[in-house]
Formats: structure tokens, C-alpha cells, sequence
């Protein structure tokens, strides 16, 4: 198996589902000649020309509205928006037109966008958000968020093969430095929770970049860390963050996102909820907190949560 | 009840209506606040989980105070309404003089009546806080650890705690468990039933007459039986008397359910309960009831568990599970917990301890094997569940190929009433319920 970084995985799984069916396209800013503003698309436009790699007008609200256009005419269109961020102007079309249009009328709305997220690289506050939790909230919508360069493949392709609108949240600082082996061809990854890490004594639930802050942060403790990686954030795999809790008895839970109603609290209220009797001791949160990422590289470390933050937590709770 | 130094009051409580009724509900007040009531006059309308009934007043008087609303829920012995018993008949209550009106009027009238009432509530929490106190030591304890406490029987004071400041981790408590295994059976425990006061002792009847000796003296001589014991003895009798009794026994290899168990922190009883539950309802013709008059009942739908609950030397009851095919694995543990707790402390309803379709008695935690248990007529089959022991036994892989592993393996010993059904049926019901803890699914 060729050992691809996480963005070539991102890249590859959008040239095999292309390659394999002729519906799916690509909408987005610069992502034709330009090849993205990450490179994501780099050489798309020469394998399957202009028609099937579109560049577009500075108009999430037009590429997310043509994209659901597109779907209901029967095609895969897979929209970028060139940051997470960005995905606001397009707020309306996902969450009134798109998350709706099955319940309405019952049509299928099959469109893939893509949200580089998250930070870690001075990007400052409209270039480093995690805005999955914005959607969670919106009925309709499903969100995968990978970790590794296999799951970011899996997860695309499962997310264009699925019938209803998918946000994917891609982690930009994931691109280039995760790496793992990844299956050629095109396979499916399930919207369900997998286990990073198992173990014993605490689990660590989280997903996307933290995967790997929680596996670094926990891989010496002393203790037995169990470390789930969520996957997807809807649907969420209650099952498994059941299975995990009711094994260690003891949780923290890491969102790179703002910490106020993010994806972890809703991990929160299910173990406070359906967990209750197999506690041991405070679910415990590890998020950022609730203001805009800074530029400053010293104050933007401080506000996300950094590998030290989370063992720390762990260490606590593992004591407790 | 006096809470000024001229009035006197009494008390309407919550009634305890039978043993098992923790709580009613007021219904309707047939008296305000206010009116005059005779003693044992009907005071309210109330409603339990059992049943709906009258209260009467306890005195002749005026009612003074309502204390609990129509439609609220309080627990047996709560202070519902207080009544004057110096009041006179016609005499105006003292709010219809002019001080004031309704509950405003009482609270001024009666200084004293609030700071009763806030004391009678204290001394109920105190009564709470000192259960917990007793419980837990005066030490908090999170969650899970207070599940598996309760589901063994735990003592949490005995436990040491390693966790922040001494605290009580669920490591702990599970170390506990594996270190004192004879905490485990929370079933089989010294009975709180008290052998009913003895009878006069009877002269004492030696079997074998020994005309050389004296007659021992009564304090050494025998006592009757407690009313308890000689109801068992009598209904253990005739049932051998009446059931062809039978007993089949199968070996199941309970590995799968030592793993499920650990992980649940849970006993074995609840998965054995569950898996003989769904195995009723496959062969309903052991889940049912011949009665002396012929009449055979047979449950195709409902198993309502008997489960057999050691009162130690005051004897053995039987509280059914009704409708135990509606209940997980932990919600069977949590039925048989309460059942057996209610059991020792005589909190049982008559409507608990009948109308079961099928029993399992439990003896293995005193570490016995085998037994021939009696089956509870009219019931026409009883389980008994035995100890789980590590024994090597020959284990074949998918492939066919034999080996030696050492397996926790336990005896299923059923005994059945041949007039109900025949040995095929009883076998073909233990291999299924075997199958179904062999092949347990673990998480």
C-alpha cells in the first residue's frame, strides 16, 4: 500500500471517485488552474478538464446553492470551501435548503463540501475555526471529521457515495503532517467511531487533530488510556462512546473547537445520560475556550488545547 | 402535637397500607381547613401504587392545616393535616375572627406550627443522612462505585480507597470484590425475620423413648418451628407428594459469562435470569402451572420469575419478577437486588411473592455444585443455578482439533414435574438455555 500524507489521501479519494464515476465534480475557489489553495486539487483540471473541476465567483452561498442544484439533477458534486471559516456565507443554502430539501420534498440532496478546519498555524480568527458544532445542530446535515490519511480517503468517498448532504471536515493541520498507509482504489469508511488506542483505565474521546494531541499526551501516563476517534460527529456512534465509558469509567473529552456547546459537550451529556452508573469520577472537558483564535503564535498556543493540557487532565482524572 | 402552650393537635399521616406501600397520593381533602371532624371520620380520599383508600381522621376536632396538596405524593408517615383537638364544635376557627384569613392566619396564630413542621422534615433528612451516613461511611462514592456496591452487597466502609484524598475508586472496590469473595452472595445473608415468639414449650417428646433418663429440662429441649419454617416444610412436602419430580442436570460453560460479568461488574444470577427467560419462551410448556385440580396453564407470552431469597436460619422466600421478559440483563440485576433487599427487611407485598410461572434458586454461593431443588407448586419446573468453577474440560476448535483449557464451567440442575412434561422437553430446555450462555455476546 503507498503511504500517502493526509492531504494526498484527501486528493486521492476525490481522483478515484472521479476516475469511477462520471457524476462527480468539483466546485470551488481557485481549485481549477491554481489546483486549491492548498494544492488539494493540484492537476485535477488537466486529467478531467474544466467541466467536471470548476472554479468559481468568491460565493459559498452560490457554489453550496449550485452544488444542491446539481445533486437534485442526479450529479456528486463535491464543493471546497477554501477555508472552514468561509462556510457562513454559504449558511443559509446548507442548513435551510440543504439539510431540509429531503424532509420538504423529498429529494435526495447528494452534496459533498469540504471544510479545511481547525489551526495551529497562525492563521488567526477566519482562517483557524472548527465550525462542525454550527451544523451538528442543524438537522439534515452529516459531518465526518478523519484523523489519518486512511480514514480521510474512507471517509470522502463514503461521504460522496452518501445520499444526503455531508460536510467533511478536513483538519489543515493534518495535511501535511500525518502519513499512513492508504488502500488504492476506493473503499468506504463507516460514519462510526473508531478506537485509536484501547485501554483500560480512562478513555479519551475526541476527533480529528486531537486524535493525535490525545494519543501523544497519553502515551506515557501511567494508567491504561483509551483513546476513541469519533469519525463522525453526525451521526455519532453512541454505541462505542457507550462501550468505551462503560469499560474505563473515566473521561475526558477534547475539542479543538470552542468549548461551548462543541461536539464534546453532546459527547457529555450522553455519558451523563446513559453512562451515569458506570462513572468514576467528573466527565472532564478539554476544549478551547470560548473567543476567536488569536494570530499570535505564543497566545494561539495557549487558547488550543496542546498535548500538555490533556495529559495533564488525564493525569488528574486518573488520580482521582 | 402541641404547639402553643393552649391549643393541642394531632396529626393525620400518610397511612402505611400494607407492608410494600412506601407512598400515596391525595386524592381529594373531604375536609377544609377549618371544619369540624369527628374521629374516625373520613378526613381524604388517598391513592397508593396498590390501591385507592379513605383516611380517617384519629381525632375529634377542627382541622387546622392542610399540609399536602391534592394531587401530591408523599412518602408514608408524612404529616398531611394537623386537627385542633381543643377546639370546640361551632366555635369559629381563629382565623374567622377577624386576625387574618387561611394559612397566613395559621402561621400567625400558631408560632410554633412552622418550626414543627421544619422539624419534623429535619428529623426525616437526618433519618436519610444517617442511612447514608451508615452506608457509606460519611465518604462520598461516585457512581458506578455505589452501583457495584449495591449489586454485591459491599459494605463501601471496609474499603480501602487509593484514589484523591482516600477516595473509594471503582479499582477499589473491584479489588475488594476479587479479594473477598464471601461478600459476593448478597442473596444469603443472617435473616432479619425474627422466629415468632415461641409458644409455651411444649413438653418435649424424646423419638426414642428413654424411660432410664430424665426428662431433659424444657431450656435444653427443642422450640417449634417458626411459623415460616413450617409453612416451607409444609409446601416442600407436598409437593413431593403431589409432583412426579424429576431432576435433569446439564453442564454449560460459563466463560463467555465470567467475561460479560466482569466488564458489567454484575453477577451471574442476572444473565442466567435473562437467558432462561428467553429460553421459557421458546419450550412455554415449563413456563407454566398445574394446579391440584388438573387445571394446566401454560405462559407463552409472560414469565414471571420466581427467585428464591435465603433469609439465612429464618428460612426462604420466593418474590416473583413479573413480566421479567421485558428486562435486560440490568434491569433483572436491579429487580433481583431490590427484591432480595425488600425481602430482608419484610418489605414484601403478598401480590410479590405469587403468581410465578417458573423459579431459580441460587445456592451456589455457598459453593455447592449439584442439588435436586423442590419444585414451587404449582409451578412445574424449577432451575437451580449452581457455583461457577474452573475445570479443565476438552475444547474443540473450528477446525475439530481437541484440547485441554481451562474453562469456568457450571451444572444447571433442573427439577421438573413428569406429570407436566417428559425428560426430552427438560433436556432439550437446558441444552437451549446452555447454548444461549455459551455463546453470550461480549462486547
Amino acid at each position: 500500500m503507498p503511504t500517502l500524507t493526509y492531504l494526498q489521501a484527501i486528493s486521492d479519494a476525490m481522483r478515484e471517485e472521479m476516475r469511477a464515476d462520471e457524476r462527480v465534480f468539483l466546485m470551488g475557489e481557485d481549485i481549477g488552474v491554481f489546483g486549491g489553495a492548498f494544492k488539494v486539487t493540484d492537476g485535477f483540471i488537466d486529467e478531467f478538464g474544466p467541466k467536471r473541476v470548476m472554479d468559481t465567483p468568491l460565493a459559498e452561498s452560490a457554489i453550496i446553492g449550485c452544488a444542491i442544484g446539481a445533486s437534485v439533477e442526479g450529479m456528486r458534486p463535491i464543493a471546497e470551501m477554501q477555508f472552514s471559516d468561509f462556510v457562513s456565507c454559504g449558511f443559509d443554502q446548507l442548513v435551510n435548503v440543504a439539510g431540509k430539501t429531503y424532509y420538504r420534498m423529498g429529494l435526495s440532496v447528494n452534496i459533498t463540501v469540504r471544510l479545511p478546519s481547525g489551526g495551529g498555524f497562525s492563521g488567526g480568527p477566519f482562517h483557524s475555526q472548527n465550525p462542525e458544532a454550527w451544523f451538528m445542530h442543524a438537522p439534515g446535515l452529516k459531518i465526518v471529521a478523519p484523523s489519518t490519511a486512511e480514514d480521510a480517503k474512507g471517509l470522502l468517498i463514503s461521504a460522496v457515495r452518501d445520499p444526503n448532504p455531508v460536510l467533511f471536515m478536513e483538519h489543515k493541520h493534518l495535511y501535511r503532517r500525518v502519513k499512513g498507509e492508504v488502500p488504492g482504489g476506493t473503499y468506504e469508511t463507516p460514519f462510526t467511531a473508531r478506537i485509536a488506542r484501547e485501554g483500560t483505565d480512562l478513555t479519551v474521546i475526541t476527533y480529528g487533530a486531537m486524535v493525535h494531541t490525545a494519543l501523544e499526551a497519553t502515551a506515557d501516563l501511567e494508567g491504561s488510556v483509551e483513546v476513541l476517534d469519533l469519525r463522525s460527529l453526525v451521526p455519532l456512534d453512541e454505541e462505542a462512546i457507550l462501550r468505551s465509558v462503560r469499560k474505563t469509567s473515566k473521561v475526558v473529552i477534547v475539542d479543538e473547537a470552542n468549548q461551548m456547546c462543541a461536539a464534546g459537550a453532546q459527547v457529555a451529556a450522553l455519558i451523563a445520560e446513559r453512562a451515569w452508573e458506570d462513572l468514576d469520577g467528573p466527565v472532564v472537558r478539554v476544549a478551547t475556550p470560548d473567543v476567536p483564535i488569536p494570530f499570535s503564535p505564543p497566545l494561539e498556543q495557549a487558547v488550543l488545547p496542546q498535548v500538555d493540557d490533556v495529559r495533564e487532565a488525564c493525569r488528574e482524572l486518573l488520580e482521582y | 402535637m402541641s404547639s402553643s402552650s393552649t391549643d393541642t393537635y394531632v396529626d393525620v399521616t400518610m397511612p402505611q397500607m400494607g407492608v410494600s406501600v412506601a407512598e400515596g397520593t391525595v386524592v381529594e381533602w373531604k375536609k377544609q381547613v377549618g371544619d369540624w371532624i369527628e374521629a374516625d371520620e373520613i378526613i381524604a380520599s388517598i391513592s397508593t401504587d396498590k390501591i385507592d383508600t379513605d383516611v380517617e381522621s384519629p381525632a375529634t376536632g377542627r382541622v387546622s392545616e392542610i399540609l399536602v396538596d391534592v394531587g401530591d405524593t408523599v412518602d408514608v408517615g408524612t404529616v398531611m393535616a394537623r386537627i385542633a383537638t381543643d377546639a370546640k364544635p361551632g366555635e369559629a376557627h381563629r382565623s374567622e375572627n377577624g386576625v387574618g384569613t387561611g394559612e397566613a392566619a395559621a402561621a400567625l396564630e400558631a408560632p410554633g406550627e412552622a418550626g414543627e413542621l421544619s422539624g419534623d422534615t429535619e428529623a426525616e433528612h437526618a433519618g436519610t443522612a444517617q442511612k447514608v451516613q451508615r452506608q457509606a461511611g460519611g465518604r462520598r462514592y461516585s457512581p458506578v462505585v455505589m452501583r457495584i456496591a449495591a449489586e454485591h452487597g459491599i459494605d463501601l466502609s471496609q474499603v480501602q480507597g487509593t484514589g484523591r484524598g482516600g477516595r473509594v475508586s471503582k479499582k477499589d472496590v473491584l479489588a475488594f470484590l476479587e479479594q473477598g469473595p464471601a461478600q459476593e452472595p448478597p442473596m444469603h445473608i443472617e435473616s432479619p425475620y425474627k422466629p415468632d415468639t415461641p409458644t409455651p414449650p411444649r413438653k418435649p417428646k424424646p423419638r426414642l423413648a428413654r424411660p432410664q433418663e430424665p426428662a431433659p429440662a424444657p431450656a435444653a429441649g427443642g422450640q417449634p418451628l417458626s411459623r415460616m419454617r413450617q409453612a416451607i416444610g409444609a409446601r416442600m412436602v407436598e409437593s413431593l407428594q403431589t409432583a412426579a419430580t424429576c431432576t435433569t442436570i446439564a453442564e454449560a460453560d460459563m466463560t463467555r459469562i465470567e467475561a460479560a460479568r466482569k466488564a458489567s461488574g454484575l453477577s451471574y444470577l442476572p444473565y442466567q435470569a435473562r437467558a432462561t427467560v428467553e429460553t421459557l419462551l421458546e419450550f412455554p410448556a415449563l413456563n407454566a402451572t398445574l394446579e391440584n385440580d388438573g387445571t394446566h396453564t401454560v405462559y407463552r407470552d409472560a414469565v414471571h420469575l420466581g427467585i428464591a431469597v435465603s433469609l439465612g436460619e429464618g428460612g426462604l422466600i420466593v418474590p416473583v419478577i413479573r413480566d421479567a421478559q421485558d428486562l435486560s440483563v440490568e434491569g433483572l440485576a436491579k429487580r433481583i437486588k431490590d427484591i432480595a433487599r425488600r425481602a430482608r427487611s419484610n418489605e414484601l407485598a403478598p401480590d410479590e411473592v405469587r403468581g410465578g410461572t417458573f423459579t431459580i434458586t441460587n445456592p451456589g454461593g455457598f459453593g455447592s455444585i449439584m442439588a435436586t431443588p423442590v419444585i414451587n407448586l404449582p409451578q412445574v419446573a424449577i432451575l437451580d443455578t449452581e457455583a461457577v468453577v474452573k475445570r479443565p474440560v476438552v475444547v474443540t476448535d473450528e477446525f475439530g482439533n481437541d484440547s485441554i483449557a481451562i474453562r469456568s464451567m457450571t451444572y444447571l440442575c433442573m427439577s421438573w414435574d413428569h406429570r407436566a412434561l417428559d425428560g426430552a422437553l427438560a433436556a432439550q430446555f437446558l441444552t437451549a438455555l446452555r447454548k444461549k450462555l455459551e455463546a453470550w455476546p461480549i462486547n
